[in-house]
């Protein structure tokens, strides 16, 4: 993302958290507004992988396998580990108020510059989602479909670790949930349009 | 489907294909080919999905391919262990005890977790490539196109010496099935396809069968009613070369040289679309041939 185009997001996000100060410093001194709520999320999402690697550790590594039951159970294992871990975990933990207002307002900048048959095909995609109100700690449901990650959204966001946590999107919310244990760690309500 | 676009998709695979009787392969079998199924959408544990599974397993005894693609929505629903002993091992039991590698991509309906399920053949990864002969497959996670993954693709596309580039994943690229094309995903895929001459690509996600016609040299087949079918959600235009959304189906693909044969089959064992792709320039797409060969898939 251009600078430009980050001071402009900033001004936005200045309004939306009260950042105003932040936004004008940003067109004199052409500070990235996003840098801090990014870095401090990426801490917060490290702490959460460090509690996972430990967790898995505990459980076992899981190879291939042809036993689906051996999959199953090392997720629930790996699941309950780490819920028991951060039994205070709640909503907002890694969201923080100054990181959801950064995140929320980049997606929906993204998305008010997609042409209308892009956000047919998002809307389309989440038909087959049922209500779902996300918690934290509890299992993404694995009978419910995962929607597609809009990928053009992606390279926005700021990097997870590879195959540990994902960035997921169930009707207006951003989830964010482990893949092994398949749990929800954190969301954002309203993240998206 | 109104009666009037069903008749226009029969007219379109007709004119596309040399008619053949039920069971009759219109596959060249030459020797040292690369031979494969593609399934899509399979795991349902329905009646439709058995049929399916069975009628693979009979052409397989006259067409010997020794893997299969998998395009995603392996496991619908529930993934206990019996769903996965219910909707693929018993299914695909003959193919499996014939030693016959699955190649599974994940699609939206996947646990991510199917990596770790050997018989899918994913290594633990949500994306990888593999080499059979002189074709390179590329599988993709189209559900969760991270930078990461671009990035290998890109990597794994430029440092592939292949004659033969196939990339197949779940969501189709263009599609005139209802629920439309992944446009994003286009945007991001097909520059790379282009820049390092893909020659052909298998989808799933649509439960129908669709060949697009060539889009920037490259053709597009929609594999993903091999379970569920969206009963006519074909729409005949400029869009599409074959179509046929009547009933489930799967493909048959043979590679030899610079020809890629395809088949593809209905449940019921009728062949709908058939015809030989010729690698390098501008794609042609030629009927299949009547060959001397050409045996009778019989149970």
């Amino acid at each position: 993302m251009s600078i430009t185009h980050r001071c402009r997001s900033l001004a936005r996000i200045g309004m939306a958290g009260g950042l105003t100060a932040l936004a004008i410093g940003c067109t004199e001194k052409r500070v990235d507004p996003t840098a801090a709520p990014f870095a401090e999320f990426t801490r917060r999402v490290d702490e959460y992988v460090a509690l996972h690697n430990a967790a898995a550790e505990k459980v076992g590594p899981l190879d291939e396998t042809k036993s689906q039951a051996e999959i199953a159970a090392r997720a629930v294992a790996l699941g309950y580990a780490i819920a028991a871990a951060r039994p205070q975990a709640k909503q907002g933990d890694i969201f923080t108020i100054e990181i959801a207002t950064v995140f929320a307002t980049m997606i929906h900048e993204e998305y008010s510059r997609r042409p209308p048959p892009v956000l047919d095909t998002r809307e389309d995609t989440q038909e087959e989602l049922p209500d779902f109100v996300p918690k934290v700690n509890e299992l993404y449901p694995t009978t419910y479909p995962l929607a597609t990650f809009p990928p053009s959204l992606l390279p926005l966001l700021p990097r997870l670790p590879e195959d540990i946590v994902e960035y997921r999107i169930v009707q207006k919310y951003l989830i964010l949930r482990d893949v092994e244990a398949n749990l929800i760690i954190d969301f954002m309500p309203n993240a998206l349009p | 489907m109104h009666s009037l676009s069903r008749l226009v998709v029969a007219v379109l695979a007709a004119g596309w294909s040399v008619p053949l009787a039920a069971q009759e392969l219109a596959l060249p079998l030459k020797r040292g080919s690369v031979r494969f199924a593609v399934i899509g959408d399979v795991g349902t544990g329905d009646r439709p999905a058995y049929a399916v599974a069975e009628q693979v397993a009979r052409y397989h005894r006259v067409f010997p391919f020794t893997f299969a693609i998998l395009l995603g929505d392996n496991i619908y629903g529930s993934e206990r262990p019996q769903d996965f002993l219910k909707k693929f091992e018993r299914p695909y039991k003959p193919l499996l005890d014939a030693k016959v590698e699955f190649h599974a991509a994940l699609g939206n309906h996947d646990d991510p977790n199917q990596r770790f399920y050997k018989p899918f053949n994913l290594g633990g990864e949500r994306y990888r490539t593999f080499k059979k002969g002189n074709v390179r497959f590329f599988v993709l996670d189209s559900n969760y196109l991270d930078p990461d993954q671009v990035q290998w693709l890109e990597k794994e596309l430029a440092a592939s010496g292949s004659d033969w580039k196939i990339p197949y994943f779940h969501h189709p690229l263009y599609t005139t099935a209802r629920r439309g094309p992944e446009v994003e995903l286009r945007a991001i895929l097909e520059p790379l396809f282009v820049k390092h001459r893909v020659n052909v690509v298998f989808q799933g996600h649509e439960h129908v069968y669709e060949r697009i016609k060539p889009q920037k040299g490259i053709y597009y087949f929609i594999a993903g009613g091999s379970a569920k079918l969206r009963k006519g959600d074909v729409r005949p235009g400029a869009l599409t070369e074959v179509g046929f959304a009547t009933d489930r189906s799967f493909m048959l693909v043979e590679i030899a040289g610079n020809e890629l044969h395809f088949q593809t089959i209905s449940r019921q064992g009728t062949t709908v679309d058939s015809g030989m792709i010729r690698r390098g320039g501008v794609p042609t797409l030629a009927p299949a041939k009547a060959s001397p060969a050409r045996t009778k898939a019989r149970p």
